[in-house]
């Protein structure tokens, strides 16, 4: 039995479902729930059980053919987790830097991370794109932005 | 009826709902155009303005934009032989071909008019169908609505095609997982939040629709290297006329006016939805087709163009019918719809009907708006909104990035959001890449909490016996076509193997 990809996904499935009804039992319980038929802990037990049972369904049923995925380029794969470490420092910045200096910064970091090199597009297209945003939020929509920690200490 | 006709017939035609419908019309159509980005996503994007909204606007808005997304899948089939979403696969077959032979006008016209004329139909028949089963359902109990949602959850996996039921059925249960997320509906307890504050609450609808479709699509369309070579295809083929001869409009009239009522029958059907619609109402045609037409097919036959156009759009509309009556989302684009609708406080199903009648009828009449304005406006204008297109994607993917990000920041305000959405979207990334389906997760994850209510009601009704499964015959019936549409797959997939011997060679 080799490892395709379903059954990758149901190995992984497999061990999500039993640690989800492993995590059920510290659901606390309300006194005299437990003689109750429904409870807060009865559906997360049944669906537990249900993936076990789907799993192990994957995990044996026969092979589909994989080859219609083309393989994935380790670049590309790098260039997306540099986006999502980059939305990922987005929102650890956005309280401190404010609004409008953490969208240009981020704005920027995509697209030079995507592969665009000149400078006019980069600036042009993150800053005033980041301040008319800014601007049409909390003058025009009166949405409340919280201003930079940093800046207004 | 027609009080509430006319309601919203009234709400449908303020100026601003009308704005709302050409605004989700555009913004749909230059979505639906991007390959990867389909109209879940389109739809998943719209979410954070209509909260800004009130009901009637806010699905008016999404309801355009699901249409504009369906036609602008089908301008990008056409113009460069990339399908925006699955729904509009099948117009590559003809619409791609008629545009090399320098009749791409013609093919977008010949989309736009069966498109219409599917969504008119679809809509005609809503507007009859739609209260009579509202009127039935009113009678339904906990236990009709457990089997309701059983069978809609079931459904959507069973039609998830061959070699994935197991996979979709899976993604439904983890869906039910994260739904139990944070406190219990009815106890309060708090479930799986590990003692996070942040986590009480349970996760998002949006958060998790926006991290699954949007920025998952856009992660996977830069994991595949699209942006790279799409930049290229992007550049659209000349347009040429845009009118049909006489002759030709004899050719496919009865070709649309069949693939419309089979498209809204596929449509209604929970979980079947536009592609099977589109995929069923081509094989249809192609087989009925006399022999010299049929050899057309595959290489700009405008009957083959016709007949998906036209079904897609209509099933589009049926998918609302149990939606709008039964409160079950018939496709994935309509799951995120009723995420956003009890958003609102408005519980989708039979009580819309009398509740909230100005929702139910504006909805439905401006559907029909939406088609004139996808004829009369969009068609006009695709030669400009298709230059849309040459923004480079360096530039384009990380705006709608950002506007995914940022769509679910100005919610909630909190930016552990952010971090709970790079999560998930590496989640989906992988759960994609292993090809499981995610519809079925956020249609599981949106019923979760209903159906575990319901469920819970019945058993304590029935003293813990499950026989509320059985006791009624509207239950019965609805447990019995459960089973039916588990065995449904079988047969449709005997029926795809036949059709597929007649598709073209996928080039």
């Amino acid at each position: 039995m080799s490892l395709t990809k379903d059954r990758f996904g149901g190995v992984l499935f497999l061990l999500l479902s039993l640690s989800y009804g492993y995590f059920a039992a510290d659901i606390p319980l309300l006194p005299g729930d437990i003689y109750e038929p429904f409870h807060a802990q009865t559906l997360p037990y049944w669906l537990s059980g249900l993936g076990i049972i789907l799993s192990l369904l994957l995990i044996v049923a026969k092979a589909e053919d994989e080859s219609q995925n083309a393989p994935l380029l380790r670049s590309n794969v790098l260039l997306m987790i540099g986006l999502l470490a980059l939305t990922l420092l987005f929102s650890v910045l956005l309280p401190w830097l404010g609004f409008p200096i953490t969208t240009s910064l981020f704005l920027i970091g995509s697209y030079r991370i995507l592969g665009e090199r000149r400078i006019k597009m980069l600036l042009g297209a993150s800053v005033p794109f980041a301040l008319i945003f800014w601007l049409l939020l909390t003058q025009v929509l009166d949405v409340y932005i919280a201003p930079a920690r940093l800046i207004f200490w | 009826m027609l009080d509430g006709m006319f309601s919203g017939l009234a709400t449908a035609l303020m100026p601003f709902n009308l704005l709302m419908v050409v605004a989700g019309c555009f913004a749909g159509t230059f979505i639906g155009m991007l390959p990867g980005l389909g109209p879940i996503s389109a739809v998943a994007l719209m979410i954070p303005i209509t909260y800004t909204l009130d009901p009637s606007s806010g699905i008016i808005l999404m309801a355009g934009v699901y249409y504009g997304a369906v036609f602008g899948g089908s301008t990008s089939s056409i113009l460069i032989n990339a399908p925006g979403c699955a729904s509009t696969l099948v117009t590559t077959f003809d619409g791609y071909p008629l545009a090399q032979k320098n009749q791409a006008g013609k093919a977008l016209a010949l989309a736009a008019y069966a498109s219409f004329t599917g969504g008119t139909i679809g809509a005609i028949i809503l507007i009859f169908t739609a209260p009579a089963l509202a009127s039935v359902s009113l009678s339904f109990q906990s236990a009709d609505y457990f089997a309701l949602m059983l069978l809609g959850l079931t459904s959507v996996a069973a039609f998830s095609g061959k070699g994935q039921v197991i996979k979709a059925m899976m993604m439904t249960v983890f869906g039910l997982m994260i739904a139990t997320v944070g406190n219990d509906v009815i106890t309060g307890a708090p479930r799986y939040t590990f003692g996070a504050l942040d986590l009480v609450d349970g996760v998002s609808f949006l958060l998790l629709a926006m991290a699954t479709f949007a920025l998952a699509e856009v992660m996977m369309t830069i994991m595949r290297g699209e942006m790279h070579g799409s930049k290229q295809a992007m550049q659209p083929v000349a347009l040429s006329t845009m009118k049909l001869t006489r002759s030709e409009v004899k050719e496919v009239a009865p070709t649309i006016a069949r693939s419309s009522v089979f498209g809204f029958i596929v449509g209604v059907l929970p979980g079947a939805g536009a592609t099977i619609a589109s995929f069923l109402a081509y094989g249809l045609e192609r087989n009925i087709a006399p022999p010299r037409l049929r050899k057309m097919f595959g290489k700009g036959a405008l009957r083959g163009l016709a007949a998906p156009e036209s079904a897609n759009n209509a099933a589009s509309t049926g998918s609302f019918v149990p939606l709008l009556t039964l409160g079950i989302p018939g496709s994935g684009t309509t799951a995120i719809m009723l995420g956003a609708l009890i958003a609102y406080g408005i519980q989708p199903g039979p009580r819309l009907y009398l509740d909230h009648p100005d929702v139910f009828w504006s909805v439905i009449i401006s559907m029909y708006f939406g088609n004139m304005v996808l004829l009369i406006l969009n068609l006009p204008l695709i030669p400009y909104i298709s230059r849309l297109l040459a923004i480079p994607p360096q530039i384009l993917n990380p705006l709608i990035i950002f506007f995914s990000i940022i769509g679910v920041y100005l919610v909630s305000f909190n930016t552990f959001d952010i971090q709970m959405m790079v999560f998930i979207t590496l989640m989906a990334v992988g759960l994609k890449l292993l090809n499981f389906p995610m519809a079925p997760m956020l249609l599981g994850f949106i019923l979760g909490g209903m159906m575990e209510k319901n469920l819970s009601r019945a058993l304590v009704v029935s003293d813990g016996s499950f026989d509320f499964l059985w006791h009624r015959p509207i239950t019965l019936g609805i447990v019995c076509t459960t089973v039916l549409i588990l065995v449904l797959p079988l047969v449709l997939g005997w029926a795809k193997k036949r059709i597929v011997t007649y598709l073209p060679a996928a080039d």
